[in-house]
């Protein structure tokens, strides 16, 4: 109901239309009344009062038009996705860890900070609760001080703030007395610090100083609190409880070694929210965990995946009974305690209901036995292929071009798991690839094969790894670059991240290497072959790999042979977007769309990154991901081509068709190389491998594999 | 003792194969939730080259040091992926922390948990909390140093490293994923143990049946 209607309320209907007494309805309303009536009352925000002068009915009538309008579904009150999703996960944290209170901060808005978003929660939640003559504890940290930038109460009598714990050094904004000072500024309240250093030297000392009169008085205001607000602190790396200088490192690691998941007013508790006894314990002034707990109103106020463990402990451990987050986070504990029944409430839509398993339960394959499919396949490999390849030595795994390397050129090895076929052999040829390292089914080969590559790839002008962005062949050619080395072969390393739905661009570098593989070898082996230096050969490599651009989309997920069976469920009417090659899940799962509306959203995100101008040239790879036919790739394509036609980008070349896949996965990957004079004539320098020839330079989009 | 310390070794090894071959479509179902589904094939394969090149072993001559470093290179060279390189570096490190002993008494078990958890660490650039199998390992390595320390029995001693594998494994749940495949994920593999962990809280169970 998106329409206003321009003409005046009174002037819309009235008693005169009818000379008998009877009202017409406006043609627009289509001889409904119920209709009538809503729009009436939704639309032109007219009163019952109105609407039923307006019917010539009565205000009864009118009220009864409204009621059945919503039993009819003429009119739908829905409530925000995001909102009514934060109310679910903040009645089920009440729910399930009997608090007696929560407030989630719905994730629709991701352009404000959490700190920020959480702090105005936060000052919502006290501004509720803060009564006059309270006494509040203050804890201190950033997401409290924010709740004291926002906090807004009304009059408010005789309240004090107290400061938790001892002060810090200043060297922060949000120490404890700077966090207590900000929430009792706001509340106009009167504020005790703890005139104490939060840690001191020893125990003596701890001692010596809560002997004194005035700190003894201002643990007994403490003592009184009623209320207390805190902040929940991770032990993780990027905690700012490494960088606050609250603690010194050194005890830090000592209660992480001992099982500590949680800081709350600077005491550490373990993950089901037990103490942790350490070296700072006697030495802390501040709130002990047993005064915490005996508060009667305990607001905690955190959020971030990171704080999950902490938050989780903190909860189990009784020392929040009024806990505001957000709803990603509040999601995350309660499943990481358990609760399954959340991602059922969540969903408005009908779950998918799995696929009955006694249909079939396993995938049919050619297969003789399970465990042997990489050695028979390399069998039939070597042997199909073998005017290209040849092993090195009496090693499978390890296989090397024939007249690739040659004494001057940089070697080229790349390598990986074995289930992407063409990916990664079909490269390996004159003109690209030297040598290919292969391992298991999506696993990283081992050092040795890729030793053996290097050894034989190696022209005496050193070799250069180009592969996939994974912790296992990270691992695995790390190890085998230093034994390369040591054997006197110089080694230098490009890591394929071109996945750009992997990471975000802030962490370009943690991306995974998908099928952009494809142009980043075709551009580093037509380096290697024209006789740059090592040097060049890395860096003109490395220039591909910041210019290629994927994005993968999975209907179905894979099987391995060994299990036949589907890695995970995708449901029937869903598709999993941000898909690797490797059947892991992808980043989001989403209902399924039309093949131009997920190439759109698959471009919207390339264009996000790519700046290309009007003019610009690109290749584009369209790539089934193993069992998606030719006939859908060349829709997808259709569709990118209309998508670059429209920025007057022109496609310099193109393939379409199996380039890397995952096994059986039914799916698509997209990657554009944004070229540039020097990537375009490397593109179109001549190869030789099984899957990949160039003959030379061809223009007009006419490569083709 | 009437078998050599090699010997047990070798034995320990066998009984992890056992249990890895037991709990590998297990291990592998867990891995499908959160990465790519083959951990449990991947650590059978590497458990298994283990015991091939540990029947190649003399067993009356090796020794204890010998027994690992042969695990860790039968390991590597059957399996890379990301569990490979960790292992191998684990069992590597166990084996210089092993080398010149002939007896295994709890500090020299003591000993080896740590230098294989330290190992797992350096080769990972993990750290605890990263939900890795080292949630299991550095508790397990920790659990092992407390006990010697309070001068528990073997039986004691076992129980404790085997019951902080257990915990840390069961603690990833709740962790977010930070390395590997998983990290990808973020907050969608809360929840789920990781199969690394589960199959590390499986070996460190096996070693602790035997009570050596």
């Amino acid at each position: 109901m998106a329409l206003k209607t321009s003409a005046s309320r009174k002037g819309v209907a009235g008693r005169t239309n009818g000379a008998d007494g009877l009202d017409t309805i406006p043609l627009r309303y289509g001889d409904d009344p119920y209709v009538w009536a809503c729009w009436l009352y939704y639309e032109d925000g007219m009163t019952q009062g109105e609407i039923a002068e307006a019917m010539g009915v009565s205000r009864a009538t009118v009220n009864s038009y409204l009621a059945e309008a919503r039993e009819k579904g003429i009119v739908n009150i829905s409530i925000e996705p995001a909102r009514l999703a934060s109310l679910t996960i903040a009645q089920e944290l009440k729910r399930h860890f009997g608090l007696a209170d929560c407030l989630v901060v719905p994730n629709d808005d991701d352009t404000r900070p959490l700190i920020g978003r959480l702090g105005a929660a936060g000052a919502q939640a006290l501004s509720k609760m803060i009564k006059s003559g309270d006494t509040l504890a203050v804890a201190w940290g950033r997401t409290i001080l924010s709740v004291g930038e926002h906090l807004q109460t009304g009059p408010l009598q005789d309240v004090t703030v107290v400061q938790a714990t001892g002060g810090t050094t200043a060297s922060f904004a949000y120490t404890p007395e700077l966090t207590a000072a900000a929430v009792a500024r706001a509340i106009s309240a009167r504020c005790v610090n703890i005139t104490a250093p939060a840690i001191v030297g020893s125990a003596q000392m701890h001692d010596m100083l809560l002997a004194e009169p005035l700190i003894r008085e201002q643990f007994e205001t403490l003592a009184r609190a009623n209320r207390v607000v805190f902040g929940i602190a991770s032990l993780r790396p990027n905690s700012t409880i490494h960088t606050s200088g609250f603690f010194e490192t050194v005890p830090l690691q000592h209660y992480l070694a001992k099982g500590a998941a949680g800081v709350l007013a600077g005491r550490f508790i373990d993950e089901r929210g037990r103490p942790v006894a350490g070296p700072l314990d006697d030495r802390t002034i501040g709130i002990s965990l047993d005064m915490l707990r005996d508060i009667p109103t305990r607001i905690a106020i955190a959020g971030g995946f990171d704080k999950v463990p902490a938050l989780l402990a903190a909860l189990r451990g009784g020392y929040v009974n009024v806990l505001v987050t957000d709803a990603a986070t509040g999601a995350g504990i309660l499943r990481a305690d358990g609760v399954t029944s959340l991602d059922g409430k969540l969903s408005q839509r009908q779950r998918s209901v799995p696929v009955a398993n006694s249909y079939r339960t396993h995938v049919k394959k050619f297969l003789n036995n399970p465990n042997d499919v990489v050695e028979e396949m390399l069998d039939g490999l070597i042997a199909a292929h073998r005017p290209y390849i040849e092993t090195v030595g009496t090693s499978r795994r390890a296989l090397v071009a024939r007249n690739g390397p040659r004494p001057g050129k940089v070697g080229l090895v790349i390598g990986g798991g074995t289930g992407h076929e063409p990916c990664f052999v079909g490269y390996v040829g004159k003109g690209l690839a030297d040598a290919v390292a292969l391992g298991n089914i999506f696993s990283s080969p081992p050092p040795d094969p890729i030793v053996k590559c290097a050894v034989a790839a190696s022209g005496g002008a050193g070799v250069l790894f180009v592969y996939g962005n994974y912790a296992g062949d990270v691992m695995n050619f790390e190890m085998a670059a230093e034994l390369a080395e040591e054997q006197g072969i110089p080694i230098r390393t490009v890591l394929t991240t071109d996945d750009i739905a992997s990471s975000p661009v802030e962490d370009k570098e943690g991306r995974r290497g998908v099928a952009g593989n494809f142009f980043v070898f075709k551009i580093a082996g037509a380096a290697c072959d024209r006789g740059l230096t090592l040097d060049e050969c890395e860096a003109i490599t490395r220039k591909a790999n910041d210019r290629t651009y994927t994005v993968g989309v999975a209907l179905e997920s894979c099987s391995m042979p060994q299990t036949r069976r589907h890695n995970f469920e995708i449901g029937p009417d869903d598709m999993e977007l941000g898909m690797g090659i490797h059947g892991e899940p992808g980043v989001s799962r989403e209902r399924l769309r039309t093949a131009d509306e997920i190439v759109d959203a698959i471009m919207d995100n390339i264009f996000k990154e790519m700046k290309a101008e009007a003019g610009d040239k690109v290749a584009v790879l369209v790539n089934s991901f193993g069992a998606t036919p030719l006939m859908e790739l060349y829709i997808l394509y259709r569709r990118v081509e209309q998508r670059l036609a429209a920025k007057n980008i022109e496609i310099e070349a193109n393939w379409v068709g199996h380039y890397c896949t995952s096994l059986d996965m039914v799916g698509a990957s997209i990657s554009i190389l944004h070229l540039d004079r020097q990537l375009t004539e490397l593109l179109y320098h001549p190869c030789r491998t099984a899957i990949l020839t160039i003959e030379g330079h061809e223009t007009n989009g006419a490569a083709r594999g | 003792m009437s078998e050599t310390a090699a010997r047990t070794l070798a034995r320990m090894f066998e009984r992890m194969s056992e249990v890895i071959e037991a709990e590998k479509d297990h291990l592998s179902e867990l891995d499908g939730a959160i990465g790519d589904g083959d951990h449990g094939i991947t650590m059978s394969i590497g458990f298994k080259a283990v015991t091939t090149a540990l029947a190649g072993m003399n067993l009356e001559t090796a020794s204890p040091s010998d027994v690992m470093s042969t695990a860790a290179s039968g390991f590597l060279d059957a399996v890379g992926a990301s569990t490979g390189p960790l292992y191998a570096t684990g069992f590597r490190r166990a084996a210089q922390a092993l080398s010149g002993r002939d007896t295994l008494d709890l500090p020299a078990y003591r000993d080896m948990l740590t230098a294989i958890s330290e190992g797992i660490r350096d080769r990972g650039k993990a750290q605890r909390g990263d939900k890795t199998m080292l949630d299991v390992w550095l508790p397990a390595a920790e659990a092992a140093t407390v006990a010697v320390a309070n001068n528990l029995s073997r039986p004691a001693f076992w129980e404790a490293v085997k019951t902080a594998a257990e915990n840390g494994a069961a603690a990833t749940a709740t962790m977010i994923a930070t390395k590997g495949r998983a990290a990808r994920l973020r907050e969608r593999s809360l929840g789920h143990a990781d199969p690394g962990a589960v199959s590390a809280a499986a070996l460190i169970k096996a070693m602790a049946s035997l009570q050596p």
